[in-house]
């Protein structure tokens, strides 16, 4: 397909979400973090407000339950955990299964 | 990023009982699928890594909107398939649960969400990527729309079942469930870009992963052509 029909199609998505995400930021309350924008609004019905979209200031943070739930180390080692377990097994993958996939094929 | 944050006791008791058999279901559907169609050993590997990093991004608020957080549901998706992304739906929101993230009783109904997220992006990307559609357009399009589709599906959840101590009527309600799910486009414009990224990235270096150049792949390998 045409490189323009793709990127034309794919603007037009983005527009169309960048719209409904302006609409739904200021409907519901403006520069909130999720669980206060979601419990008010869904306490209270829609109310305007407004505020910066990004706000770099604040920076990177982990979600509040756990942040403030004291289990950062447990996100932390579960975290880890599964980062181990998928690279191990990506490893595994990549050297051995290969290897099996083509003998297994070789027999048939 | 659609994922239902409220707490314990927030839907009625039926509409838990709804939300979980739904989810139950569709675990029982996949797990027979995966019993007798197998999986791809590659596959298992992408679903480890798939799963770490969605769990890791799940819980990091990232300043944008307000104050969000991504998925990547739309990414493990198109990476490892539509029902290993729904059993990594599973373990996430699981692992999410159990650090407070979530309510338990909700476990049914945000597998739902996260899974019709890795579904559709799954779906879409290979009905572009069919098109002829380059890595970049086909991976961020896939994944916006599935994330889009996840939000609109949390949305009717909360919707349909109504919330516990709120005083709206179901109209107002819907009304400024609409917001939430217009938020939600939002973020996943930003995440539909990411994911984009991520796969013209693999498309370039490992095309196998993405299914983008296998068959060009396997036919160079074997040395046959048509």
């Amino acid at each position: 397909m045409d490189r323009w029909k793709q990127y034309g199609s794919l603007g037009g998505l983005f527009a169309v979400c960048l719209a409904a995400g302006l609409w739904g930021f200021t409907a519901t309350g403006g520069a909130l973090p999720w669980a206060k924008r979601s419990a008010k609004t869904l306490q209270r019905g829609v109310q305007e407000g407004s505020g910066a979209l990004v706000d770099l200031g604040r920076g990177i943070v982990v979600a509040g339950p756990i942040r403030k739930g004291g289990l950062v180390t447990e996100f932390a080692a579960v975290t880890g955990l599964l980062t181990l377990v998928g690279v191990g097994v990506y490893l595994y993958v990549d050297r051995y299964a290969a290897d099996t996939d083509r003998d297994e094929r070789a027999t048939r | 990023m659609a994922h239902i944050h409220l707490g314990e006791g927030s839907f009625p008791l039926w509409a838990l009982a709804v939300w979980t058999a739904l989810g139950v279901g569709l675990l029982s559907v996949v797990v027979s699928r995966l019993r007798t169609g197998g999986i791809e050993t590659r596959q298992v590997a992408l679903a480890g890594i798939g799963a770490a990093a969605s769990f890791a991004i799940f819980q990091l608020n990232v300043p944008i909107w307000g104050g969000v957080h991504m998925n990547l549901t739309g990414l493990v998706g198109i990476l490892a398939g539509p029902l290993l992304g729904t059993l990594i739906a599973l373990v996430v929101n699981v692992f999410s649960a159990a650090m407070g993230h979530g309510a338990v009783g909700l476990l049914g109904a945000n597998v739902l969400v996260n899974a019709s997220e890795a579904i559709v992006a799954y779906y879409l990307f290979r009905t572009l990527v069919g098109l002829d559609w380059d890595a970049f357009p086909a991976g961020a399009g896939a994944a916006t729309v599935g994330l889009s589709v996840g939000a609109v599906v949390m949305g009717g959840i909360i919707v349909v079942s109504g919330v516990n101590g709120s005083a709206l009527p179901r109209a107002d309600l819907a009304v400024a469930v609409a917001g939430l799910v217009g938020l939600n486009l939002g973020v996943a414009l930003v995440e539909g870009v990411l994911t984009g990224f991520v796969v013209q990235f693999l498309a370039s270096v490992r095309p196998d992963l993405v299914g983008t150049g296998a068959s060009d792949a396997a036919a160079e390998s074997t040395g046959v052509t048509a």
